[in-house]
């Protein structure tokens, strides 16, 4: 009887949070999933089969536009790599803990301030008569002020990282501050140049950090339609963008499956992620530092 | 039919589940777009903790940000909410949403009342239970204002503020008067010009403009065919791959900053945009058009309910209604957003504190001339053909 009763408690301490998955997460993604095939009504829709959805989503400029997110998403995660690793280093391996925690902190400031807020001081930076362009004028650099600083996807794609970098820095700085010390000690030991440490040794180890971010950057663009809109100028397309133009003539079913498309991309890569990085390994890095 | 409403109810508890997900997952960085588009402004009921309220889903145009001159002579208070003023907001909330029981009243930009009449969300306004509605402006009582305010015979919309759409633009950058929407076309002008990102009013504006200069076989510029639309379409996307567009805009402060940076010199939008930019120290001016303004105006939409509505609060809806055709609220709302609202704020303005009686004249004199002397085309809200419209706007976007 005791036996019976323990076989059973593990399995109702998973039912709340079975619930609430259920409801609030796997029962509308179905939904969703299910209303891009039913055919659309005056104002709504009706339960049935149909692709003329997904056949409007290839056909009417949208599959465009998702690619182009797609690519601007995947360029905001490359350079934003690029630009937050280092940083993430430099905080992990060259200066002291306490330093370190002050600075992170300076990486989150930004964020107490709104997107918007944030987003239109690049307008007033990046535009015709801005600091950057007058800087470049003044210096001779260009006859005249540059067009494409603004309103192009040069500005979304500065939008879009400066708003990432802090997703960089915090899980792979968390990630080079699990690796063990001797371990570099060790590749030292046995003859390697730093850069080969840190090319064997210490980037390998901080790739679940990496991915990590990879993740929450490619998210955080994916979805974002603020910092496109206000940098890439009203008309900048974006699946998020387009959705709500979708949603503005009561189109459901495309709307759904607009969504379910956008879903699907994040299950490939986060399937690719567990693919190719055991999750275990990032519940690691919360370990002793 | 109830088990249709059911449906949609659920729906729209399913997807606000499924948006507080996606939102979750998806939008971290910056997916608040929109802003605030359905703030409750909690310090506008004014009632003293009254517990009856009419509630009130308006534009933030429409919103006086104080009701007491209401309330202190009704026993009900006003709950204002902010809304958005798009059709697929509008009729997401009243049709797909819980709008018939959240609302008593609507105050969106017109023209959409046809779908929400045809699904029952609307009630037509007693217009003899209005004390002042016999002194209002009376535009709407041609064959285009009609349609803009009602259905099948029937006033669905009070208007309450009024309006005529051109072009602005900044003389000290463009050296003669500008008298055509062409000059958002002009090559003068390359890459100094914005269109706003709606296709109700600058893809209207550019049909207005092409058919009265024989450059396209339009018929209706208010209700497009498909192909129509398409031809629309095709010429902006022209003039947006040569490089005539700076951007396309939306939203007030934007338009706004983009004239005060000098990042646009001509621009299809409106008129506060103007007004703003001069209260910061610029010259600027909003265009007579030759092809004629875009009219249009911000109505009352009386909510049919549910369950039947009490007769008090019936009364207290119309005795609201009657109070915005008076002289503080108009002469209130149109110094707050430089639109003409009724007869009555002007001589209200002139003669009570607190108000420029002179701004407000002026004002009111300008739009008028708008209607009366210019005339134009009033926007359509809810073309025949929206489906092409998304569509074709989305290809402009794309190009």
């Amino acid at each position: 009887m005791v036996s019976l009763r323990r076989s059973w408690i593990p399995s109702l301490q998973l039912l709340p949070a079975g619930l609430f998955l259920g409801l609030f997460f796997l029962i509308p993604l179905a939904l969703t999933f299910v209303w891009g095939f039913w055919p659309r009504t005056e104002f709504w829709m009706e339960p049935g089969v149909t692709l003329e959805a997904y056949r409007s989503f290839v056909t009417t400029g949208r599959l465009a536009v998702y690619l182009k997110t797609l690519w601007l998403s995947l360029a905001t995660v490359a350079v934003a790599l690029v630009a937050g690793y280092p940083v993430a280093y430099y905080l992990a391996r060259k200066i002291d803990g306490d330093t370190a925690f002050s600075l992170l902190f300076v990486f989150v400031l930004p964020f107490i301030i709104s997107t918007i807020v944030r987003t239109f001081s690049w307008r007033f930076l990046l535009g015709r008569s801005g600091p950057i362009n007058g800087v470049l004028v003044g210096a001779g650099a260009v006859g005249q002020p540059l067009d494409w600083l603004l309103f192009s996807d040069v500005a979304v794609l500065i939008g879009l990282v400066t708003a990432s970098i802090p997703f960089v820095v915090f899980p792979v700085w968390l990630s080079l501050r699990t690796i063990d010390a001797s371990l570099l000690e060790a590749s030292s030991d046995l003859g390697a140049s730093p850069a080969t440490t840190f090319r064997r040794v210490t980037l390998p180890l901080s790739l679940p950090g990496v991915f990590a971010a990879s993740i929450f950057v490619f998210v955080t663009a994916f979805g974002s339609t603020a910092i496109p809109t206000l940098l890439g100028g009203g008309g900048y397309s974006t699946i998020g963008t387009t959705l709500t133009s979708v949603l503005g003539v009561l189109n459901y079913p495309l709307a759904a499956a607009i969504s379910s498309v956008s879903i699907a991309t994040m299950l490939v890569l986060l399937g690719l992620w567990t693919y190719f990085f055991d999750l275990e390994q990032l519940a690691a890095m919360g370990g002793d530092a | 039919m109830p088990n249709s409403n059911r449906t949609r109810r659920s729906f729209t508890k399913l997807a606000g589940l499924g948006a507080l997900t996606a939102a979750a997952g998806c939008t971290s960085g910056g997916g608040s777009s929109g802003g605030d588009e359905t703030s409750t402004d909690g310090s506008a009921g004014g009632d003293g903790g009254s517990s009856q309220q009419i509630n009130y889903g308006g534009i933030a145009t429409v919103n006086a940000g104080e009701w007491s001159g209401f309330t202190e002579s009704s026993e009900w208070g006003v709950n204002f909410v902010t809304i958005g003023n798009s059709p697929g907001d509008i009729l997401s909330t009243m049709v797909a949403g819980g709008g018939r029981q959240n609302y008593d009243l609507l105050a969106p930009v017109g023209g959409i009342q046809p779908p929400l009449v045809e699904q029952g969300a609307l009630q037509p306004v007693d217009t003899d239970r209005l004390e002042n509605w016999d002194a209002q402006y009376d535009y709407w009582e041609t064959e285009q204002g009609q349609a803009f305010v009602g259905d099948g015979g029937d006033v669905y919309g009070v208007p309450i503020v009024w309006q005529g759409d051109s072009i602005a633009y900044l003389p000290g950058e463009v050296d003669r008067e500008i008298t055509s929407y062409g000059a958002l076309f002009d090559d003068e002008f390359a890459g100094r010009v914005a269109i706003e990102d709606n296709y109700t009013t600058a893809g209207q504006k550019t049909a207005m403009y092409l058919k009265a200069n024989d450059m396209a076989d339009i018929d209706d510029p208010r209700n497009m065919t498909e192909s129509e639309i398409t031809t629309v379409v095709d010429f902006l996307i022209e003039q947006k791959q040569s490089g005539q567009f700076r951007t396309m805009w939306s939203g007030f402060e934007t338009a706004v900053s983009l004239m005060s940076e000098k990042e646009v010199v001509v621009m299809d939008t409106w008129e506060p945009v103007v007004f703003a930019l001069r209260d910061q120290g610029m010259e600027a001016e909003y265009a007579t058009p030759d092809e004629g303004y875009l009219l249009w105006a911000m109505v009352d939409y009386v909510v049919n309910p549910p369950d039947e509505r009490s007769q008090s609060r019936t009364d207290a809806i119309y005795d609201f209604v009657d109070w915005q055709l008076s002289g503080w609220y108009g002469a209130t709302i149109t110094q707050q957003t430089g639109y003409m609202t009724n007869p009555a704020a002007v001589p209200y303005a002139e003669e009570n504190e607190g108000f420029d009686g002179e701004q407000v004249a002026d004002i009111h004199e300008g739009v008028q001339r708008k209607f009366d002397e210019i005339g134009g085309s009033w926007q359509q809200r809810w073309p025949d053909n929206r489906e092409a419209y998304e569509e074709q706007w989305q290809r402009l976007r794309n190009a």
